[in-house]
């Protein structure tokens, strides 16, 4: 009966080890953070997103997608202060043999369309922010120092959609839903070769540095 | 001996998770970049290129049948697409969830006129054989009992299942017990989610082992001398048929037939600390029996995630019956309602909150009842519908719980706090430590009918828990759990 106290220890010891220690810190990516007349705008490269066999596919004949999502946060946490968004899509026309790349813009409902002359310069365009207007300078507290979360992800696919395939493909044919007499707690451990069903086909989830909102006149 | 044995279920067993997608710290708050809906660009027919199919191709399929992987595309020879028409995407997303395939893409070549193309469908095959449990114990009554389960989810390259499991033990050291041996096998037809035609399942189960019931001592002690053993032979099956009513709900048939062969101990009664003798409840006819029965079961599934949820519910609702009319040798109606909500903290954090609650009216066997066990985390749960532990509820509310085995009423209330502890980490895609805590009662209707118990005598009630890390990765989905080494030692 003495070993008892032991296991219970060895257990609160693992679950405070693993909430304490293993959480891992995001990745910190340099981002150009400057005011353009009265708004904060952001200048960064996240071509990283794509592989290289993304690249080849982008002559697939159908659309690439690319969702750029920005967030600006406090340095202490909390939620966000504002949040914006870009999306890109790349499509190659077999007969014409053309790239054209078309992204939203600040206009609701008008999207900018370039036609490139390569894969490369498709993923250029697709993944970069150049002076991307995020948010109303006069929003932000002068003297508050903040960062941005950024998230790419190529071929976003609705939350809605990626949930129903993950619970089908935990519960197939509808065999293993909870039937008469089934526990949600039940006794169970699976294992089986488990690719990750992700809401995107890639994504890069990077940090800014911290900065203090720019002062003084536009560039 | 037992030490060893619950240290290596804390490490490899698990207790089932009831728990999205998470940032990769704490540095980012849940939602700040991925709570808005996606955004889509106004139709521009210009931009999107449109060609009639002249061909379909599917590369990559070594075992995976070509008219299954066509028949999930759903694209003919003939028919128009456009480079980002909502039918290509879905095409890609029908067959990942066939779960057949690591990765699947959608490509065309030119044709061989202008506006023409061939669609190739390029998948690369994963391993689809699944080992679904694992079963370890050792408890007082049972030095040890051990099994697995494993499904083959593509059999033949068809998509049927073929899944089966088995469970044995040693001798229980309880008067006149047997080892302990079940076995399962059941077939599923090809995945029928996105289709919605029915999906068809049939199982096969066999059993042979004790159940232990107490003739004297005290309700907390799990001595095995106390008890004598009841040994029940049963072997059975069941057809079933369901359909995906929306992509949330689904509703399923199953019609089931067991035959049971009982050998009841000499021993018919229970000396009561008092010194009245009272008579076992074995609730199961000795000698030869059968059951029969019909259920339907409905599904309401919106988890975002069935091992690590963010939000939604996860609620199921089943009712079995059965009648002596229909030549089963028991009679009853068996209700069973649970439960599960999900709720995303500002921080991150998850709390779940979990209901269950359960009720049989008429004549049921024991194995049919609701067994302390499964109720209770703290305790071992059965294995392929067989015990193997005298062990009663640790009773940590002064309650009658220790002399509840099965019951025909049960409820449990249950919260769940989990931390998302890992995201998207090279093979370890995500994880959550969890601690989880919650209260459960059992009663009988003639409990609650007898008018010289109070309503707290009546009904028997207890605490349970458990503390842990459900870890989501390439090779499966394990839950690491305090309960797990617990529920298998005598205290």
């Amino acid at each position: 009966m003495t070993w008892h106290p032991r296991i219970l220890c060895l257990g609160l010891l693992a679950w405070l080890h693993a909430v304490q220690a293993l959480a891992a810190p995001p990745m910190v990516r340099t981002a150009g953070i400057a005011r353009k007349a009265d708004k904060l705008v952001v200048s960064v490269g996240l071509q990283d997103l794509f592989g290289a066999r993304d690249v080849e596919r982008l002559l697939s004949g159908f659309s690439t997608r690319v969702l750029i999502r920005v967030a600006i946060l406090h340095d202490g946490g909390g939620e966000p202060v504002a949040q914006s968004m870009r999306l890109a899509e790349i499509v190659y026309d077999l007969w014409d043999e053309k790239l054209r790349v078309r992204f939203s813009t600040d206009r609701p409902g008008v999207a900018e369309t370039q036609i490139v002359a390569s894969p490369k310069a498709a993923v250029d365009l697709a993944t970069s922010l150049s002076a991307f207007p995020l948010v109303e300078i006069g929003k932000l507290e002068p003297s508050a120092s903040y960062h941005l979360s950024l998230r790419a992800d190529l071929n976003p696919i609705s939350e809605e959609l990626v949930s129903n395939m993950r619970r089908w493909l935990s519960h197939p044919s509808g065999r293993g839903r909870s039937g008469a007499g089934d526990s949600f707690f039940g006794s169970f451990v699976s294992v089986f070769v488990n690719p990750r069903v992700d809401d995107s086909e890639r994504l890069l989830q990077v940090v800014s540095q911290s900065f203090v909102p720019p002062a003084g006149a536009s560039p | 001996m037992r030490t060893a044995l619950a240290l290596i279920v804390f490490l490899v067993g698990g207790r089932a998770f009831a728990t999205s997608d998470a940032p990769p710290s704490g540095a980012i708050p849940a939602g700040a970049t991925e709570a808005a809906p996606l955004p889509e660009f106004p139709p521009d027919p210009s931009f999107e290129p449109s060609y009639k199919l002249e061909g379909i191709e599917v590369r990559g399929n070594h075992k995976t049948k070509t008219n299954l992987i066509l028949r999930e595309v759903g694209l003919h020879v003939g028919d128009v697409v456009s480079a980002n028409d909502a039918r290509v995407s879905l095409a890609r997303l029908r067959l990942l969830a066939l779960g057949f395939f690591l990765d699947v893409h959608l490509s065309l070549v030119k044709g061989a006129e202008r506006g023409q193309a061939s669609l190739v469908v390029e998948v690369e095959e994963r391993g689809t054989i699944i080992l679904d449990a694992l079963y370890l114990g050792t408890s007082q009554a049972t030095s040890v009992w051990g099994g697995l389960a494993a499904t083959e989810r593509n059999l033949l390259g068809r998509g049927l299942s073929l899944g089966g499991g088995f469970v044995g033990s040693t001798r229980p050291e309880v008067a006149g017990a047997e080892p302990g041996f079940a076995g399962a096998l059941h077939m599923a037809g090809p995945p029928a989610f996105f289709s919605g035609r029915l999906a068809l399942q049939a199982s096969f189960n066999i059993s042979r082992g004790s159940e232990f019931f107490r003739t004297s001592g005290d309700e907390s002690s799990a001595n095995p001398a106390n008890f004598v053993a009841a040994n029940v032979r049963r072997l059975g099956g069941a057809l079933g048929a369901g359909r995906a009513l929306s992509r949330t709900f689904f509703l399923t048939g199953e019609a089931r037939f067991e035959s049971i062969r009982a050998e009841l101990p000499g021993e018919l009664g229970q000396l009561l600390a008092d010194g009245l003798m009272t008579p076992i409840p074995f609730a199961v006819r000795e000698g030869d029996s059968h059951l029969g029965s019909l259920s339907l079961i409905l599904d309401v599934d919106s988890r975002t995630d069935p091992v690590l949820p963010r939000g939604g519910h996860h609620i199921s609702l089943s009712v079995e019956a059965t009648t002596t009319a229909f030549a089963s040798s028991y009679g009853f109606v068996k209700g069973v309602a649970q439960a599960s909500n999900y709720f995303s903290l500002p921080w991150g954090h998850v709390i779940g909150i979990h209901g269950y609650l359960g009720g049989i009216w008429g004549d049921a066997p024991y194995f049919d009842r609701f067994f302390v066990g499964d109720l209770n985390q703290l305790l071992p749960p059965r294995a392929l519908g067989l015990n193997f532990s005298t062990q009663p509820s640790h009773n940590l509310l002064g309650t009658g719980i220790a002399a509840h085995r099965y019951d025909n009423l049960a409820g449990r209330a249950l919260v769940e706090y989990a931390i998302p502890i890992w995201s998207r980490h090279g093979l370890l895609y995500r994880g959550d430590a969890f601690a989880a805590f919650g209260v459960f009662a059992v009663s009988n209707p003639d409990d609650l009918k007898n008018r010289n118990l109070s309503l707290s005598q009546s009904i028997a009630s207890d605490l349970t828990a458990d503390l842990g890390i459900r870890l989501d990765t390439y090779i499966g989905i394990f839950t690491l759990s305090v309960a797990n080494a617990i529920g298998r030692i005598p205290f």
